[in-house]
């Protein structure tokens, strides 16, 4: 069967929408509460690994290095629930971190503004101008964050299968329409989908060990072959490229690992003006 | 096996063909090979197959056309795509169009007989996969 992923500009109505489709779908929803499994076993406080969903980096805030390495935990733990399939996943950003995945449903949901405004109107106590304005500070530090963390926006279109307004659908139409949709053929699972998907889970299980070390990797699999890309300095390669089969190789169905290194400029530069 | 599946594989790389065949015969089908996807046709034409295996991408016809082509002559025929250039696009379309499977390239034999398992299975002829000696390619 096959996976649903709900994206919404409001984490309320993405939330309420996914429960009623796996509900109609007689799917498992998988939300936020994920969190907690990802906290136990990378030992991450909760509130960070949230933090890490929804703000990006900054002086007062999680540093690059950090939140990248919460997102990797948060995204093996995810993957990994996904290869169960018949699963409406929401809050956990999975829209893009599952690129390729052709049984995956990605459905964009926008929420009614007027419901948006008074949602922002009780929660911060503001009048409707301030709430209009904090809204569209909202939707430009998502921007910022999904391309930091993704280099993705999630604002556009082209990144769902649908995407749906709840200013002109109502919520139950909605609904019905996601489950209609995902009964198409295409959305069915065969072998090239799960394989993707099962690519992505070993590769997350992977990034989550090397980022503990290597905060720059960037990780893929095919079968049981494992590239991994990073950055180092010449008099680093070997010993760094030792590091990461040694680490990589110890993890449950990897084969092979291949190890790209790549010059690390930016320090060559710094330790050439020394 | 209740019966023998009769098989058409069409891919333009004579290999593909070569290396399914045997390992297709294992479990227990009859396999025809092609590599001209006219010719290929031509044979579904005149004969029902049980399971069709082709790749996407060909000169002239290619495996989408050969899709639509099985479909509309058989409902019953299980159709399994192979392609060397997956993409997420292309697989859907497969499905839509009424592909039972899709594939890519390179897989092992034993990837391949899984799915004719299943497209076995699916057509109220089940093997008996383990049975098969099918793992010792």
């Amino acid at each position: 069967m096959s996976i649903i992923i709900i994206a919404s500009d409001s984490y309320k109505t993405g939330r309420e929408i996914s429960e009623k489709v796996a509900e109609a779908a007689g799917y498992a929803c998988m939300d936020r509460e994920l969190l907690k499994s990802v906290s136990e076993k990378y030992n991450a406080p909760e509130g960070k690994l949230i933090r890490a969903l929804e703000k990006p980096p900054s002086f007062m805030g999680l540093t690059s290095k950090l939140r990248n390495l919460y997102l990797a935990y948060i995204q093996e733990v995810t993957l990994s629930r996904l290869l169960e399939d018949n699963v409406v996943c929401h809050g956990l950003a999975a829209h893009l971190y599952i690129l390729g995945v052709s049984h995956a449903l990605k459905v964009r949901i926008l929420s009614d503004p007027e419901r948006l405004i008074s949602e922002m109107t009780a929660q911060e106590n503001v009048a409707r101008k301030k709430a209009i304005n904090l809204i569209k500070k909202r939707k430009a530090l998502r921007k910022r964050w999904s391309i930091a963390c993704f280099n993705m926006d999630e604002n556009e279109p082209s990144g769902y299968d649908l995407v749906i307004s709840l200013s002109q659908i109502e919520p139950d139409e909605a609904v019905k329409t996601v489950v209609d949709t995902v009964g198409y053929r295409k959305f069915k699972p065969m072998t090239y989908s799960i394989k993707c998907l099962k690519d992505k889970e070993l590769a997350g299980r992977v990034r989550a060990v090397l980022m503990k070390n290597f905060s720059d990797v960037k990780v893929q699999a095919n079968g049981s072959t494992v590239i991994v890309e990073t950055r180092a300095l010449k008099r680093d390669k070997q010993k760094k490229t030792e590091a990461i089969k040694k680490l990589a190789g110890e993890i449950k169905d990897v084969g092979i690992v291949e190890v790209h290194v790549f010059k690390d400029i930016f320090r060559q530069a710094v330790e050439s003006d020394r | 096996m209740s019966e023998r599946l009769d098989v058409l594989i069409l891919d333009d790389e004579p290999i593909v063909g070569k290396r399914l065949k045997p390992a297709l015969a294992k479990i227990g089908c009859e396999v025809e090979i092609f590599v001209n996807s006219n010719e290929a046709l031509d044979r579904i034409n005149e004969k029902e197959f049980d399971i069709v295996v082709t790749d996407i991408r060909m000169e002239n016809i290619d495996g989408l056309q050969v899709l639509e082509h099985v479909v509309k002559k058989s409902g019953r025929t299980k159709v399994i795509m192979l392609t060397g250039y997956a993409m997420m696009a292309v697989a859907r379309e497969a499905m839509e169009k009424g592909a039972f499977d899709f594939i890519a390239k390179p897989f092992k034999p034993d990837d391949l007989r899984k799915i004719i398992a299943k497209a076995a299975k699916a057509l109220g002829s089940p093997i008996d996969f383990n049975a098969s000696d099918a793992g010792n390619d």
